[in-house]
């Protein structure tokens, strides 16, 4: 399966490798999110159609990670699309094509850079060429008038939006891959991503059904309802005749829990990715450890490309281990071991002609299973050698000390040491904010203190970083003098003491102790509901609410006996793995009643996430 | 006549007349296996009963009786036609078209003809009868009626709104904004602007509300419907339009779109955004656009340290005594960095504070590393972390062993074992490790190689004991791990 990222690296002369059927893992779940791919791939083939004949796409580099989900190269090229070439200043590399197509993100930066692609454009040698921009997710007034400013306006043909809002990652998982939707909504005051985010959820619902009920919690949440209740009045035709999938939406914001995207994700898939980032689906490992096991004479010459696997529920193994506490994944993998091994062993045992060709025929899916367990062993003992490093236990032993609300008002030595010691600053800010959240804010003291400490060590360029923190409240003082998270970590059973890596019997084993307070908020909400915790729920910010839509009388769902509810759950601002494979636990607990599918404005983990929030100020060259 | 039609006509007036004979000619229709055909003549019949009066509709509706399976579509569309042509007959009306001429029209055009001459209860009525979808029919009917009533001058502006509103409701297909924009052609802005307000579209609202210069009620519409784009374009639009002083009022009021259009100046106008902080009294954000200032547009250091001056200024008058303090600090080490890069010749400028004092312990300048960590007052415990690191770095053993000893280390000794075990120099980590803590004797040991098993036995520590377990390697510490394994039974034993 070719990326689209890969196909335009190459320059796109080559053809993708053979379309595979892709896809199978998004109807795993209880909600077939095929759909939604499906629709999605009906808008881009008749947006290429519009432009007939030969076709070169120029990509904002944000967008092929996102449209690889949606499309491989091979359904660009069978519209017509033979060339592809990454958004850039200047002229436009040549191609001898009909149609160049911009597919961009509505901004302001990125229309100058196709304004001067167009203005620069040699009328004399090549003057056939046709120009579109497709506007993703949405057309913008602001640009277009832009444009018409540089004078370009009228060079367009077609000027068209591809509302590409909710992503299917995987049968359970959408996100709109947002960046800085986080940023934009909590520092910034800009709730662009929130419009979009009502917009994906208006198309989710055309395939859908009305979701007849919308719980929420937090500003960015209301906003998203109100502006839903709005749309679904603006849509013309009224009712929607399709019948439910979904019963409840839950809508959270990012900053009701500021918490668990801070602290390090223990589970599989977590550790994947706090350790190595994963994008759209795809992670980038060192190749060492993924050699052939048998090297020839040419064994010198070792692999400088980083190793790249795709991660989803399509891979078998994969889908077994990803949610489960890493300390839990080894006894998998070697029973997974013999068990394969004990497979291959069978064809001693076959004698008959007949048994023999039901061993071939096993073949193909024995193997795929072997290399599969091959790369997960190989990543398995990655990560193992940096969870089994000091550094990584004595981190993790201050956050859960801060987590359980141990020492949390005084300055922490171990902070203090890493940044004397200068390890990476995204690792401390994670540190403080941690201990910033888990105590209600810091007093003036710890604060500053910690604040002298980090701009003297990495440089005073950070102050406005730490001012960013302070806005978004992940860093903050403490201004009443209680502090409030005990309350809210005993009634929301935040640390359990006992908890069960191997055989979880609670969510808290997705950080090993730590039950992340946005899964709690939907499974109380499950069971018994949020009465209950009223008082918590004064305590974290935003208002909390419900809303119910109407539906016909038809449409009305009488749920069989045993049926499950179907929760989709929205993060505004994103979401961890840790708190996703959560929510997965909760679906797959047998007296649970309730199933999960998760939305999120963006898959985070507190590197990225921290990272998104800091200025970046460089002083000028000398 | 004795085509099935004619015949199952004169069927039918027989049995009307209660006549036997009626069964004959059915018979005589059945037999001919004609019957369908019979029924399908006399309904085709029908559609010109009024010209002439023939009464096929009665024979159909009597032949049909004897037939099983005649699909009752066209009897039905028939009929209805005949209705529609019935009711525009009507001497009220009066259009007198022939069932020829209606299918030749068709009905959408005899729609438009009704609405044309404003009979638009009757076109509705019509619609609602011929089941026509209501894209296609009442609404379109509506609009039409709703264009023609903002044209009545006679009526006042609320009066009509509310008319109008009343017959069109949520109808769907709808669009208030049209009709809005057909009040506005006539001149009455007020009217357009009452009934926008029944427009559930953001979208189509605005473009309107600015044709007719409503701007401000345009920027609360776009602010409404939650979509920034459109946010934008009133702004840019008010931006135009009023002058700065009124523009900024207006902003001022609508917080959204304030935040937005300091988003648009962040990236397009950057003395614009200091303007809105100005008006604001946000010395916050003002201090920090002048730091952002002094990092991307001055390049001299002279530049610079003025543009942090000004931070200053306005981080006191923010009182955040933390910000100017710092930024204060950072003008006075930019300067002694600028001194020492002079001094020097080397680049020391724009390094942050550890950094600098790293670099210069790094070069052998120890003074000037203890004159900047005083200065800037670092705490010991810091400048004893950077100052080893740097020394092992440089490899000067002794001038580490020197402040080792110059006074007891804040951090433990540990880390002098630590940093030169990293720089591979067991000779002197053996130095410090005899100088630990007993509770971290272990640990030193283990770095710098010694067998720690009697340390860990002493300690009747067993994580520590199993750490030591786990450094064993079968070939050459068996025994040592047969000490510790019997050391550990017999902890358990007590």
């Amino acid at each position: 399966m070719e990326s689209l990222a890969e196909s335009r690296e190459r320059g796109c002369h080559v053809i993708g490798r053979a379309w595979r059927g892709m896809a199978a893992h998004l109807s795993s779940g209880r909600v077939n999110l095929t759909a939604l791919r499906e629709a999605g791939r009906r808008e881009l083939r008749e947006f290429l159609d519009k432009c007939a004949g030969s076709k070169a796409i120029v990509w904002d580099e944000y967008l092929t990670g996102p449209f690889g989900l949606i499309a491989q190269y091979s359904l660009l090229k069978e519209h017509e699309v033979e060339k592809m070439f990454t958004l850039k200043a200047g002229r436009l590399p040549p191609a001898d094509v009909k149609n160049i197509i911009f597919f961009v993100r509505p901004r302001l930066e990125l229309m100058d850079i196709i304004a001067e692609n167009v203005l620069s454009e040699d009328r004399v040698r090549s003057p056939l060429r046709d120009f579109h921009i497709l506007f993703v997710p949405r057309r913008s007034l602001l640009c277009e008038q832009r444009l018409k400013d540089q004078g370009v306006l009228g060079s367009f043909i077609h000027r068209e939006q591809y509302s590409l809002d909710l992503i299917p990652f995987d049968g359970d998982l959408l996100s709109m891959e947002s960046e800085s939707a986080f940023k934009e909504c909590y520092l910034e005051n800009d709730q662009t991503s929130l419009y979009h985010a009502a917009k994906g959820l208006m198309t989710l619902q055309a395939l859908y059904g009305t979701i007849p009920q919308i719980f929420g919690k937090g500003d960015c949440a209301r906003h998203v309802a109100n502006m839903m209740i709005r749309m679904k009045r603006e849509f013309p035709g009224g009712q929607n005749s399709i019948f439910p999938v979904f019963d409840t939406l839950l809508l959270l914001d990012r900053n009701v829990d500021l918490l668990s995207p801070l602290a390090t994700q223990l589970t599989y898939e977590g550790l994947i990715d706090e350790i190595y980032g994963i994008q759209n689906t795809y992670v980038k490992l060192p190749p060492e450890k993924f050699l052939p096991k048998k090297q020839g004479e040419g064994g010198k010459d070792l692999p400088t490309e980083p190793k790249k696997l795709q991660l989803n529920s399509a891979e078998e193994l994969y889908a077994e281990i990803r949610d489960k506490n890493f300390n839990a994944v080894g006894s998998v993998l070697s029973k997974k071991a013999k068990i394969i091994s004990a497979a291959f062993e069978e064809r001693h045992h076959a004698k008959t002609v007949g048994e023999i060709k039901q061993f071939v025929s096993q073949l193909p899916h024995m193997q795929a299973a072997r290399s599969s367990l091959a790369n997960h062993t190989s990543i398995a003992e990655l990560i193992k050698d940096i969870t089994t490093s000091e550094d990584f236990f004595d981190n993790l032993t201050v956050e859960q000390e801060f987590m359980s609300g141990i020492d949390t008002d005084k300055v922490n030595n171990y902070t203090e040491d890493c940044i004397a010691q200068k390890h990476p600053l995204i690792k401390i800010l994670r540190l403080v904010c941690l201990q910033s959240v888990c105590n209600s804010g810091l007093k003036q003291k710890v604060l500053d203190h910690y604040k002298r400490e980090i701009l003297q060590t990495y440089g005073y360029e950070h102050i406005l970083t730490l001012n960013n923190l302070e806005k978004a409240g992940l860093l903050k003082l403490q201004t009443s003098s209680r502090n409030n998270y005990p309350t809210i970590r005993k009634t929301m059973r935040l640390w359990m003491d006992d908890v069960n890596e191997q055989n979880p019997n609670d969510i808290s084993y997705v950080y090993s102790g730590y039950a992340p307070l946005s899964v709690r908020l939907a499974q109380l909400l499950a069971r018994p509901g949020w009465r209950s915790i009223e008082e918590v729920l004064k305590i974290l910010p935003g208002p909390h609410f419900e809303e119910r839509q109407q539906l016909p009388t038809g449409l009305q769902k009488k749920r069989q006996q045993g049926e499950n509810r179907i929760t989709l759950v929205f993060f505004l601002g994103g979401v961890t793995y840790a708190e996703i494979a959560a929510l997965r636990f909760l679906s797959q607990m047998e007296d649970g009643g309730t199933e999960y599918v998760i939305a999120t404005t963006k898959l985070i983990n507190g590197t990225n996430w921290i990272k998104s929030l800091m200025e970046k100020l460089e002083p000028p060259p000398f | 006549s004795m085509a099935p039609g004619a015949l199952l006509l004169e069927a039918q007036r027989e049995y009307e007349k209660e006549s036997q004979k009626a069964d004959e000619y059915l018979r005589e229709i059945k037999d001919q296996n004609l019957l369908s055909e019979a029924v399908r003549q006399c309904i085709e019949a029908a559609g010109y009963e009024h010209e002439q009066e023939v009464g096929g509709s009665g024979a159909a509706s009597f032949g049909k009786c004897f037939l099983d399976k005649f699909p009752p579509e066209s009897f039905v569309r028939t009929c209805r036609d005949l209705r529609v042509l019935n009711a525009i007959w009507d001497y009220q009306i009066g259009i007198p078209l022939t069932f020829a001429q209606y299918k030749q029209l068709t009905i959408e055009v005899l729609l438009d003809r009704l609405v044309l001459r404003r009979l638009y209860p009757l076109a509705i009525r019509i619609c609602e009868y011929l089941r026509l979808s209501e894209f296609q029919g009442v609404s379109r009917i509506l609009a039409h009626w709703a264009c023609y009533k903002v044209q009545q001058k006679d009526k006042s502006d609320e009066e009509v709104a509310h008319a109008i509103n009343q017959k069109l409701g949520d109808t769907p297909g709808i669009s208030y904004s049209e009709i809005a924009a057909r009040a506005y052609d006539c001149g009455r802005t007020e009217l357009a602007i009452k009934l926008l307000e029944y427009e559930p579209r953001s979208g189509e609202q605005v473009p309107l509300l600015l044709k007719m210069k409503k701007s401000q009620l345009a920027l609360n519409k776009a602010i409404e419907s939650g979509d920034t784009d459109l946010v934008y374009t009133v702004v840019l639009h008010l931006k135009n339009e009023l002058n700065r002083g009124t523009f900024f009022m207006t902003l001022q009021k609508q917080p959204v779109a304030l935040s937005l259009y300091r988003q648009f100046c962040k990236h397009q106008e950057l003395e614009t955004l200091k303007d809105l902080y100005n008006q604001d009294d946000d010395h916050q954000e003002l201090g920090n656009f002048h730091v952002h200032s002094s990092y991307s547009s001055e390049k001299r250091i002279e530049g610079r340290v003025a543009a942090l001056q000004n931070a200053v200024d306005e981080y006191y008058k923010a009182k955040n005594e933390f910000a100017a303090k710092a930024t204060e600090d950072q003008i006075k080490l930019l300067r002694m960095q600028r001194r020492l890069q002079d001094d020097l010749d080397k680049p020391y400028v724009d390094y942050s504070l550890h950094d600098t004092v790293y670099g210069l312990i790094l070069d052998g300048n120890h003074k000037r590393a203890e004159h900047l960590y005083r200065d800037f007052r670092v705490p010991d415990k810091r400048f004893w972390w950077l100052k080893i690191g740097a020394l092992a770095e440089r490899e000067d053993w002794e001038e580490m062993e020197k402040f080792s000893k110059s006074k007891k280390s804040p951090i433990g000794y540990l880390p002098f074992v630590e940093i030169c075990m990293k720089h591979h120099n067991r000779h002197e980590a053996r130095k410090y490790a005899a100088r630990v803590t007993p509770e971290q004797r272990v640990k030193a040991h283990i770095l710098v190689g010694y067998v720690a098993a009697d340390a860990a036995i002493e300690h009747k520590n067993e994580t520590e004991m199993n750490l030591v377990l786990s450094k064993c390697t079968a070939a050459t510490d068996s025994s040592v791990a047969e000490k510790i394994n019997r050391a550990k039974a017999q902890s358990l034993k007590k």
